[in-house]
């Protein structure tokens, strides 16, 4: 039997990260959670996970920020980080991009498909 | 009918209101435009007003469901329901330099019209009372339940709301939108 993925979802809604706890647990990840960048970072500076998915718009240290200091970091320099929000724009997608994300969800998110990209980013 | 206080601390109102967008099921605006209102009728759904009186920034959304049925395949996360529109209200008010530690909520709607469609209206009501507390967002009113539909006006860059009683067919016969499935929550990878 095989270890089950370990994930960071970073949110600062807690009806979000309640929402994502359950449709993950439900599907057979280990799920971490954080209320926004800052306590993200501080987290992982001493944990791991196997992947990570944050929101953009947060307090302190936004989705942005989060990506740029873990792609700044020897340990999560690699690490497969989606992007899963509200906001449409291509410029925010592009900015993620340029920042490190591995990849862009817009909400309304679907747990299927998010359940399937997270099994192939950490494949 | 006037306006009631806004919300938080006051905001005089300086110029006229002129620009009147309604804020329809499936939606959320903001705006720091003080000429601007937003206005809705709400017959079982629900629309939450917020109000940033430092940033001056307010916006409203307006749900249908608090939650997906039972028996929908997809329970998740849908633009019907009211956690995504709440959502998508606070990121909206973001952009424009809203601090949610600093959102005071108004809730409007959530009427009982239609006895055979049960309690749908409470249920929403609960939904919003409940987001609202477990965000650490303060309800500073609501006007919420009841068997009347309710036109609802908000000055968002001033916070003040007015909600008034009209008769139970001005509110739009309302569904939910049904997106294709394939519409929702596409992953790209880069």
């Amino acid at each position: 039997m095989t270890a089950p993925i370990r994930v960071l979802t970073v949110d600062d809604s807690a009806s979000m990260r309640a929402l994502l706890l359950g449709a993950l647990t439900s599907r057979g990840f280990e799920v971490e959670q954080a209320e926004d960048g800052q306590e993200a970072f501080e987290w992982l500076a001493s944990n791991e996970v196997d992947v990570i998915i944050t929101d953009i718009n947060m307090p302190r240290l936004d989705g942005f920020g989060l990506i740029e200091k873990l792609r700044d970091s020897v340990f999560h320099a690699d690490r497969p980080i989606l992007v899963l929000t509200t906001e449409s724009s291509d410029d925010k997608k592009t900015r993620a991009r340029n920042a490190g994300a591995t990849g862009w969800i817009i909400k309304p998110f679907d747990a299927e498909k998010l359940s399937t990209a997270l099994r192939r980013v950490t494949h | 009918m006037s306006f009631v206080q806004p919300i938080g601390t006051g905001v005089e109102t300086s110029r006229r209101v002129v620009n009147r967008i309604t804020v329809t099921q499936g939606h959320a605006l903001a705006s720091d435009d003080e000429t601007v209102e937003f206005r809705t009728i709400l017959g079982s759904c629900v629309s939450t007003c917020l109000f940033d009186p430092t940033a001056r920034v307010g916006g409203m959304n307006h749900f249908l469901l608090a939650e997906p049925p039972k028996s929908s395949t997809n329970r998740d996360f849908d633009k019907d329901y009211g956690l995504f529109l709440m959502e998508l209200l606070i990121n909206e008010m973001f952009k424009l330099g809203a601090s949610k530690s600093r959102m005071r909520g108004r809730l409007f709607g959530g009427a009982n019209i239609n006895t055979d469609l049960g309690s749908i209206g409470s249920t929403n009501a609960a939904f919003a009372r409940e987001f609202l507390s477990r965000e650490g967002i303060q309800c500073v009113s609501e006007d919420l339940e009841g068997r009347h539909a309710r036109h609802v006006q908000f000055r968002p860059a001033h916070g003040q709301v007015r909600c008034q009683t009209v008769a139970n067919n001005s509110a739009p016969k309302q569904k939910p939108r049904g997106l294709p499935k394939s519409d929702l929550g596409n992953v790209e990878l880069f």
